[in-house]
């Protein structure tokens, strides 16, 4: 099995004429086994190993709806080479199940043999129907028929080839049922089905009662299969199955329409549930219900994944916050006040001498928030200007910008209504921004608005000034205490006219402007990336050879990655920080060598883009809202800017360094496509990069505040330095 | 409003109607001609296509147009900039239009915006403006030699000519990109023919400019817009603040390079977009042209428009901007047109000095402004210019010649005051049987009248042509005003012209004259 499948990623190394590359979504494969590594890494907490768990679960979900959507739409569509792997859409997407079901089976693997127990000893029980004693079923029994009964609504399928409308990523309950009166007959009946969703209005996770102060919960869907048959009076339930279907969502709203964009969203939305069906999960059972689901909805038997429940591991994350339990979870982290931003002196006279650099979620996003509510209540703030990609709901930042446009300030928030999956979230939110008078800007046809900007404008004595936030990460408080990136506050008059102009051409008011400072995708940030590539090229020698350094989310871009094999093969070195896809294949000799590629998956998803290029000894470092994908650089309108000021360089050039010293939570990418963990050379300290960040503020803030704590120097080896 | 106090900068907007698109720049500017660019926009419109082709705006592009407009106002008011430091400027293509009052009238209501539709030689001035800010440390440079300034547009290319840092001529030649482009036949695809079309469009004009002043004797070759901007960008050099520098070799072989590709390829080969390819090789050809008539070995390149002449034109805190450069460079440019005329140049210098002093000395009675003040100068220099075709009814041959010259600094209305002023400067007074006079509105009638009576008492106090009568002091009793006048010799044919010329003065202005 290991052995077939080095061969499958390592695809394309045997022909040493052209540059190779992994296939996008083995690579991705890759990056959710990595995710599982970390539910089965046992100095993890147990509660955050379940958490990994779950998140390999909704990754899944995700890559199904998008990516292997794509793979079969590509397949129907005439099976050509569409991967610079040189892999068939229909190789690609065999691969893929296997890949998918040997992670799926260690992943509940973990979940039964390691977690479950594990947690139980803790006193957290999961109870399936099997192990329901007589005091649960009391319980339960009661729960059915007052909380669950009066909201089931059980579908008859009829005989014909029409299929109820199974909607996307629901949990449903499948009845083979035959009439009472044939069965006593002793005839051969006929057979019918019937379907019931599992409610959405009631919580997946049912607590039950225990005496003992331990928790014991069980999952609605066993609760419904348990009682189903008093929904189908007259009948006879001769089998059950509880399955999910996933479908295809990448269906695109038709561009054209700009009079109501709102409205087209509104049908697409309606018709994701009812698109091309990619994926069966059930639970085992019945294996004629089964079948004939899958046939109903056009899946072949190998689309259907029959699962040891429970199904959509993604919904028990709501366990990991189980209130107590501590010492099953990470010690918090909280987020930190920025050192940079003192308290007692305004942001606008702390930026009118210098630029700030904040790195979340170690530092706090409220900053963020702070400064976006001094602007809408500043006097002289004349005007407000944003990009909202997916921001999370009832956001302070909406809040901020509805009070600025109630308060007379010119607000204009471009919303990106096209991110996936949070499309009806932003059209709710986006309709409260209109209503207070902001100047909504619903997108540009064909590309997403994926950049994440903000900029104010505020009237200084008798002048003008402006202060932007440009950032590597989106608007929204939630994400911005899991996710790590870097934001920028600046009033620097060559970035912010800029950033104007970009402003200008995204509200429609002009057409794209040449920048130089900032760099805009899609009209010239790849361009600019080839050419600072070039440039490194074109001034290594072989006495100092040139220096990348790039952190980012994927590498997919096949004209960046051969770019980057003509800088190694110049004798560039090359680290890339790269979390998830990556196409480019490191260390192949003569074409890669000098590329090392390390993946970091930890307790923060690590999601900003940093990119670092030597130039000669004139050091460069930009952020950008862009990954090196093709996806990013040609169909979004996305921003990369420089970093200027020279300490907050310096520290983004050490903070790259550091990514490339953890030897905790990092992988190496090898030439196989395999990644392997990093482990400490003998004599070499533990570094765990996320864990070295957070400490270093710590220590920062303690000494900004000028209070001495004292504190226990413990001499004991932590969870993480353990050899395992 | 404390942002017009003198002193403190001003936030502006000036938006820009041309050819090709719309423009608009936001900028800081304080009273000493100081800009600080804060904002600005662009977008595209086929005006130009539209008018030089059909005559008239099209419904397409007046809606789109519209569209732009109300972006823009949508985007001065993020800045809360009030109309009235709004200017907004139209140019060669609705100049052109038969149907430009609609479309000014319905901009007007749309979006407030008053489109002030500027006449070539004005548009000169306001470019002429800018690209002496921009390239002001090269002020002594140019003091010393002799330079060209050519801005090619939409519809017109802008030509104007210093010698010795002074304007000699100043000319708007009628082509521009977007005429070159509808010349191109169809399936001509590159401009490799279309340099045969401009050397023949051009050719007259460059005898006319020949006859004014050698060409070959320029040695600053200055050029503006964002055709040569974009040049400069790729083979110039930025050398200042405000300028490139693109040496002459590199120029030539760029545009050689770029002549031989379509639109689609210049694209492709410049990473620009096509909107900025489109006019690129017609404009650098234009260029070349007059580039190799001259004598310079490279080109400057100031990255300023016509818009920042209009935003020095607020600084200066009025919209016709008479600044003293620009000042000099007006009564420079009327001389010169008085000499290419073999004007009495003593006498009609002396006139307008006269002329000048009275005018000053009557600021209550007449209450005209400084501008007003220069179109009497320039008519004074050149009210006898007539006499180049026949000393008789040499004030009709005058009116004639100026309407239809074109001087630096002035636009068409500004002419047609001047000749008038001219035209009245002896003989006749106006009566409605003069169509000249007629056409010009009510309050433009009043200040011909004013000027002229002025240009009267100061050329009969000249009428030995002598300059006998140095300086004139005004005394104004109630009914009468008195002049006290310093002389050399005997003034008695000066005494006799007043009493001549007196007459229109007394009418216009109530005051009956007397010399001392």
């Amino acid at each position: 099995m290991g052995k077939k499948k080095k061969k499958v990623l390592a695809h394309g190394e045997s022909d040493k004429s052209s540059p190779v590359f992994f296939n996008r979504e083995l690579s991705w494969l890759q990056f959710n086994r990595r995710v599982l590594e970390e539910a089965r890494d046992p100095s993890v907490p147990l509660l955050e190993r379940l958490k990994f768990l779950c998140i390999v679960s909704s990754n899944f979900d995700e890559f199904f709806q998008v990516r292997v959507a794509y793979v079969k739409r590509q397949i129907l569509s005439g099976n050509q080479v569409n991967c610079p792997s040189g892999l068939r859409p229909s190789e690609q997407l065999d691969r893929i199940r296997t890949e998918v079901r040997e992670i799926v089976d260690t992943q509940y693997r973990t979940l039964h043999e390691e977690i479950l127990p594990a947690i139980a000893n803790h006193g957290i029980l999961y109870l399936k129907p099997s192990a329901w004693e007589p005091k649960h079923l009391e319980f339960i029994e009661t729960f059915f028929e007052k909380e669950m009964f009066p909201v089931l609504t059980p579908i008859r399928v009829s005989s014909g080839s029409s299929f109820p409308a199974v909607r996307n990523l629901r949990l449903y309950i499948a009845y083979l049922l035959e009439r009472q009166a044939e069965v006593e007959d002793g005839e051969e009946g006929t057979e019918r089905i019937a379907l019931i969703q599992v409610p959405e209005s009631i919580p997946r996770v049912l607590f039950l009662p225990t005496e003992d102060g331990t928790v014991a919960f069980t999952v609605l869907e066993y609760v419904i299969q348990k009682y189903g048959d008093r929904l189908f009076p007259g009948y006879q339930v001769k089998d059950s199955l509880v399955f999910r279907v996933t479908r295809d969502a990448d269906m695109g709203v038709d561009e054209e329409r700009d009079d109501d964009f709102i409205d087209a969203m509104v049908e697409v939305l309606a018709q994701r549930e009812q698109s091309p069906a990619v994926r069966l999960s059930c639970v085992g059972g019945s294996e004629k219900l089964r079948d004939s689901i899958a046939a109903r909805i056009d899946l072949s038997i190998q689309d259907v994944y029959e699962l040891p429940g429970p199904l959509d591991l993604g919904s028990l994350l709501s366990l990991v916050s189980l209130p107590g339990f501590e010492a099953l979870r990470d010690i918090p982290w909280p987020s930190l006040p920025s050192p940079s931003l003192p308290e007692d002196e305004s942001y606008w006279s702390v930026l009118s001498r210098t630029d700030v650099l904040l790195h979340h979620p170690y530092e706090s996003f409220h900053h963020v928030v702070t400064f976006l509510k001094d602007a809408a209540t500043d006097p002289d703030v004349l005007s407000i200007k944003i990009t909202l990609y997916r921001t999370s709901f009832d956001s302070p930042i909406i809040q901020a910008l509805e009070l600025a446009a109630r308060n007379k300030k010119q607000v204009t928030a471009l919303v990106e209504l096209k991110a996936r999956f949070d499309e009806e979230r932003n059209i709710e939110w986006a309709t409260r921004l209109e209503k207070a008078g902001v100047i909504v800007i619903y997108g540009i046809a064909h590309l997403k608005v994926h950049a994440k900007t903000l900029l104010i404008v505020r009237r200084e004595g008798n002048t003008v000034r402006r202060y932007a936030h440009l950032s590597t990460g989106n608007y929204n408080e939630k994400t911005a205490r899991l996710y790590t990136d870097i934001g920028l506050l600046t009033s620097r008059e060559d970035i912010t006219y800029e950033l104007s102009l970009f402003f200008n051409a995204v509200t429609g008011y002009s057409a794209i402007p040449n920048l130089r400072r900032l760099a805009m995708a899609p009209s010239g940030l790849k361009g600019r990336l080839l050419t600072l590539i070039e440039r490194e090229i074109a001034r290594t020698t072989k006495e100092s050879p040139g220096l990348i350094m790039a952190k980012m989310n994927s590498l997919a871009d096949t004209e960046i990655i051969s770019a980057l094999y003509r800088a190694s093969q110049a004798g560039v070195r090359i680290f890339l920080n790269v979390r998830g896809i990556c196409m480019l294949v490191p260390g192949v000799k003569g074409v890669s060598e000098n590329i090392t590629v390390v993946s970091i998956v930890d307790r923060f998803l690590e999601h900003s883009r940093i990119y670092y290029f030597q130039n000669g000894g004139s050091e460069e470092v930009y952020c950008a809202s862009a990954d090196w994908m093709n996806r990013n650089l040609e169909r979004r309108i996305e921003l990369m800017f420089p970093i200027d000021q020279k300490e907050l360089r310096k520290r983004l050039i050490q903070l790259l360094k550091l990514y490339f010293k953890d030897n905790q939570k990092a992988s190496i990418l090898l030439p196989s496509g395999k990644y392997v963990r990093k482990k400490p050379e003998k004599g070499e300290p533990s570094i765990r990069v996320q864990h070295v960040l957070y400490q270093e503020l710590v220590t920062l803030t303690k000494n900004s505040d000028k209070v001495e704590k004292k504190e226990f120097l413990v001499r004991r080896k932590y969870p993480e330095e353990r050899p395992r | 409003m404390a942002d017009t106090k003198l002193g403190t900068p001003r936030l502006v907007g000036v938006i820009d109607i041309g050819s090709t698109a719309i423009r608009l720049v936001i900028a800081e500017i304080d009273p000493s001609g100081e800009w600080r660019r804060l904002d600005r926009a662009i977008r595209p419109v086929p005006l130009g296509k539209d008018v030089f082709l059909n005559g008239s705006i099209s419904r397409d592009t007046f809606q789109l147009c519209l569209r732009v407009l109300t972006g823009f106002l949508e985007l001065l008011q993020g800045w809360q900039i009030t109309q009235e430091n709004v200017r907004v400027i139209a140019t060669a293509a609705i100049r052109e239009a038969k149907n430009r009052d609609m479309f000014i009238d319905r901009v007007r209501m749309r979006t407030g915006f008053k489109v002030d539709v500027i006449e070539g030689i004005e548009e000169n001035h306001l470019t002429y403006l800018a690209v002496q800010h921009a390239i002001r440390n090269l002020k002594k440079d140019i003091a010393r030699t002799n330079t060209l300034i050519i801005e090619v547009g939409g519809g017109t290319t802008e030509l104007m000519l210093l010698q010795r840092g002074k304007m000699v001529s100043a000319h708007s030649l009628r082509i521009g990109t977007v005429r070159i482009q509808q010349h191109l036949s169809p399936n001509s695809e590159s401009y490799s023919h279309v340099e045969g079309y401009i050397r023949e469009h051009i050719r007259n004009t460059q005898e006319l400019l020949e006859a004014e002043f050698d060409l070959s004797r320029i040695k600053y070759f200055v050029t503006i817009g964002g055709d040569v901007r974009l040049a400069a960008e790729r083979v110039g050099k930025k050398v200042h603040e405000h300028y490139s520098i693109i040496k002459k070799k590199a120029f030539i072989d760029f545009i050689d390079r770029l002549k031989h590709c379509t639109v689609d390829e210049c694209v492709r080969l410049l990473q620009v977009t096509y909107n900025e390819a489109e006019g690129l090789v017609a404009a650098l050809l234009v260029v070349k042209y007059f580039l190799n008539a001259t004598a310079a070995e490279f080109l400057i390149v100031p990255d300023v428009s016509i818009r920042e002449g209009v935003l020095l034109s607020f600084a200066l805190d009025t919209s016709r901007a008479v600044g003293e450069q620009f000042y000099s460079q007006v009564v420079a440019s009327a001389i010169s047109l008085g000499r290419k005329y073999h004007f009495d140049e003593d006498h009609s210098l002396h006139v307008a000095r006269l002329s000048l002093q009275i005018f000053d000395q009557l600021q209550e009675e007449h209450g005209l402004d400084s501008h007003d003040r220069l179109l009497l100068e320039s008519a004074a220099i050149l009210h006898d210019i007539g006499n180049f075709i026949n000393t008789a009814k040499h004030h009709k041959h005058g009116q004639y010649i100026i309407a239809n010259s074109e001087m630096f600094g002035y636009s068409r209305g500004d002419l047609r005051i001047i000749s008038n002023i001219v035209r009245y400067h002896r003989k006749a007074l106006p009566v409605p049987s003069h169509p000249r006079f007629m056409m010009l509105g009510r309050e433009e009638r009043m200040l011909v009248l004013k000027l002229a009576s002025i240009l009267r008492l100061a050329d009969g106090l000249d009428r030995g042509h002598s300059q006998r009568i140095r300086k004139v002091r005004l005394e104004k009793r109630d009914e009468e005003i008195l002049l006290q006048v310093e002389y050399n010799g005997n003034p008695q044919v000066e005494r006799a012209g007043l009493r001549l010329k007196s007459e229109m003065f007394e009418e216009v202005f109530g005051y009956t004259v007397r010399m001392l």
